[in-house]
């Protein structure tokens, strides 16, 4: 018989030329599927709604602050008649958030969002970027305000032509009165408190942040009153992202504590008294101070009266009167002041202090300390933030430093070593020293959601009211 | 779809779009304070520009529902969906800055991950394969005619071993099912059995009995049944050894109907192996179809709800 030859005609032959209108199952797999995966994501869709969960339709885990809030949508996104969008609004932040306006002098005043950037996580919002900031501040825009001082007119963060401090770049130096050499302080010392031994002073010695409540090993620990009095105004302010402010900055150097044990004020030449003079009075309260001991002390010794020169205290070589004087207690009191002022006019106060000597005046004037306790003014600095690190670390020049004009605050370049924006660096961005809401204006604000509502959904917002244009 | 030089313009076009797109996107984030942000005016726009790409790669599958629309041609449509398919991802990840975002969007970021995934797993299979299929299956049929061809393939067998051994006792071919008793080899033993035909060659039983034996223990079972995998016909090695012995045993005048059915079960290994080929070749579409229909759906609400929140 005949082979079954497959010639093309026959194998033509073979197709059932309706094939195609009959559905195969990889065809009805690839629909079922498309209609059945489609409608499941209907389906979860539906049930989201139903459930009137919006949370599937957030772009982003909520910041910490707001994690309560993560359900519920309409607290943020409100809802008006005739708008389709619903965006956050500057007016429910303000309902919890009522902040002063950001500067007096800005160009615009921006959508709290714009710099708070919310659905990015966990995140910090106060953590703003530099381009918030640069916007306005790389080139110092302001209002019909103008600066004192010229800067690259394109900052575009720490890192990047941000100008040098102030204190540095003024040139202008410590305006401080109190003479203090650093260097003498820091070197091995052969007088103690304790006597004749040799002592090495440490930083922190002297300088102390009011938090630090370490006992003071030359002076005496203060009280909670001194502590308070520690405090300036400066270092009082409140300061959102300082939560710490006792332990930010060090406080103003105080006779008491860190100079008294070395530097003691005695005027006495003959010791006949074992305190000193009372130290942050004015001369005229010294004068008086002097007069009542030496009145005092000729009371109940008149002896005193009759003086005899001591021959080992004569250093002018000339010959000593061989006779005793006899004076009146006026006279001897104003005799023992006069020696005693001579003492701390020229010897014991001037040693620190800028003492003048106006013309006519019979007691000096002393110049006010000026310690500056924020060497920046426009930015937040915290000492504690920097515990780990040696003083000397950022502030080398105390070590060799001799005069009290010099400025031992540390460059902006110092700062940079740590402070840059990778990863792995301190934190470099605006916000880490410079604060842009004065929160000690801050507005109060009245509760208005409930714990249920926070909890269980927000039914209705609160109606707008008269908020500021430009609050922020 | 083979991937050769005619889709040089839409490749350098796609290479060009894409280097655009990410020095913007490295660019843009110096402008708007909030850096970039899938809400900023540069986030939304390579959010639209990526959805429309995903709306045209889908919209290959409506062209194809209407063939005879003059839209242009196929070929054209099929290179626009490999390639704005594709820059779809990455001007998606530009639109999210690289971040997943809630939940939705998640989901949308797996799915599109999916989806281009196994596009591009189906693009390399459909540049390599079709070549292989024609390499490997000479007598490629079409995929859902391969049952119908089996079918053919059996009858063929049946008429040429009843040719020579006379009627084999089997079911007619084209009714599938086989009997509970299974095949007899003398015929008449199943009622149902009508395969019969008229021998054109007179051999007696003894003659016959090596062939019909072969068939109905071993090759028609393999025919009836070309899912069982370990068949030794299945096998094309073995299967030669198989039917050299069968020719030793048969007479020299039905050494014709031993090398058809041998022709017959290299077809049926052709059938199969096309078979598992179009499998691969085409598998991923159920995959690449049913979540890209599920992307567009949920990038519908997403564009939506984010527009409106």
């Amino acid at each position: 018989m005949a082979r079954f030859t497959r010639t093309t005609k026959k194998l033509a032959q073979r197709i059932d030329l309706q094939y195609f209108k009959r559905s195969s199952p990889f065809r009805r797999w690839r629909f079922l599927l498309s209609v059945g995966l489609t409608a499941l994501a209907v389906v979860w869709l539906a049930w989201q709604t139903l459930a009137r969960n919006n949370r599937a339709y957030s772009s982003g885990q909520m910041a910490t602050a707001h994690s309560l809030l993560a359900t519920q949508c309409a607290a943020c996104h409100v809802s008006r008649t005739g708008v389709f969008r619903e965006h956050a609004t500057n007016q429910a932040c303000l309902e919890c958030h009522d902040g002063p306006l950001h500067h007096a002098n800005q160009v615009f005043a921006p959508d709290c969002a714009s710099c708070h950037v919310e659905h990015r996580g966990p995140v910090r919002l106060a953590a703003t970027s530099d381009t918030n900031c640069t916007q306005c501040h790389g080139s110092l825009q302001a209002k019909g305000g103008s600066f004192s001082f010229a800067v690259d007119r394109n900052i575009e963060g720490f890192h990047s032509r941000h100008p040098e401090f102030a204190a540095l770049r003024s040139g202008k130096g410590d305006s401080g009165t109190i003479r203090l050499n650093h260097s003498v302080h820091l070197r091995k010392l052969r007088v103690s408190p304790n006597g004749p031994e040799e002592i090495q002073l440490d930083c922190d010695d002297c300088h102390r942040t009011p938090g630090d409540k370490r006992p003071w090993r030359f002076g005496e620990t203060p009280s909670d009153r001194d502590e308070a009095q520690l405090r300036t105004a400066a270092m009082e302010k409140p300061d959102p992202l300082r939560p710490n402010p006792t332990r930010a900055y060090m406080a103003p150097i105080n006779y008491s504590k860190h100079c008294a044990a070395c530097h003691l004020l005695q005027f006495d030449t003959k010791k006949r008294f074992t305190e000193g003079v009372p130290h942050g009075k004015q001369p005229r309260e010294i004068h008086e101070f002097l007069m009542n001991k030496y009145q005092g002390h000729i009371a109940n010794h008149p002896a005193d009266l009759r003086t005899i020169p001591m021959p080992d205290q004569n250093l002018t070589g000339k010959p000593a009167s061989p006779l005793a004087q006899n004076l009146s207690p006026p006279q001897w009191v104003d005799e023992q002041v006069a020696e005693a002022e001579k003492i701390l006019w020229r010897k014991t106060c001037n040693q620190c202090h800028t003492l003048s000597f106006p013309k006519g005046a019979s007691l000096p004037e002393v110049a006010p300390p000026n310690i500056p306790v924020k060497w920046m003014l426009h930015a937040a600095f915290d000492h504690n933030a920097h515990r780990m690190m040696t003083c000397t670390s950022c502030h080398a020049g105390a070590t060799t430093s001799q005069l009290t004009s010099d400025v031992l605050l540390p460059g902006i370049q110092n700062c940079r070593q740590c402070h840059r924006p990778v990863l792995d660096a301190a934190e470099s961005r605006c916000f880490e020293c410079h604060t842009y809401h004065d929160w000690s204006k801050e507005k109060p604000v009245k509760g208005r959601f409930t714990s249920q509502e926070l909890l269980h959904g927000i039914a209705t917002f609160p109606q707008p009211r008269d908020a500021e244009p430009g609050q922020r | 779809m083979l991937i050769d030089e005619t889709h040089k313009k839409w490749r350098d076009f796609s290479l060009v779009f894409l280097l655009v797109a990410t020095a913007f996107y490295c660019w843009y984030p110096m402008r708007p304070p909030q850096g970039r942000n899938g809400g900023s005016a540069v986030g939304i726009a390579f959010g639209i520009i990526g959805s429309a790409f995903m709306v045209f790669a889908g919209l290959l599958g409506a062209r194809k529902k209407f063939p005879v629309w003059r839209l242009g041609p196929a070929q054209t449509w099929m290179r626009g969906h490999l390639w704005l398919g594709l820059l779809s991802l990455p001007l998606i990840l530009f639109h999210g800055a690289f971040r997943f975002g809630g939940t939705l969007t998640t989901v949308l970021m797996v799915l599109l991950v999916i989806v281009i995934v196994s596009g591009v797993f189906g693009a390399v299979l459909q540049h390599y394969m079709p070549r292989m299929m024609t390499r490997e299956v000479p007598l490629e049929t079409i995929f859902e005619q391969i049952d119908s061809v089996r079918a053919q393939l059996l009858e063929e067998a049946d008429k040429s071993v009843a040719a020579v051994c006379g009627p084999l006792g089997v079911m007619a071919v084209g009714s599938r099912k086989l009997p509970a008793g299974g095949y007899s080899e003398r015929g008449g033993a199943t009622p149902a059995a009508a395969a019969a035909a008229t021998p054109a060659l007179a051999l007696t039983e003894e003659d016959s009995a090596p062939l019909r034996s072969f068939y109905l223990r071993q090759m028609r079972p393999h025919l009836e049944k070309p899912g069982a995998g370990d068949h030794p016909l299945a096998d094309p090695g073995k299967a030669s050894g198989i039917f050299e012995e069968l020719r030793k045993r048969v007479p020299p005048m039905v050494q014709e109907t031993v090398e058809d059915l041998e022709d017959i079960c290299e077809e049926e290994r052709q059938l199969r192996r096309q078979a598992r080929l179009h499998h691969w070749l085409h598998g991923w579409l159920l995959l690449h179809i049913p979540v890209s229909l599920a992307l567009l759906v949920l990038g519908a609400v997403h564009a939506y709800k984010a527009l409106r929140f």
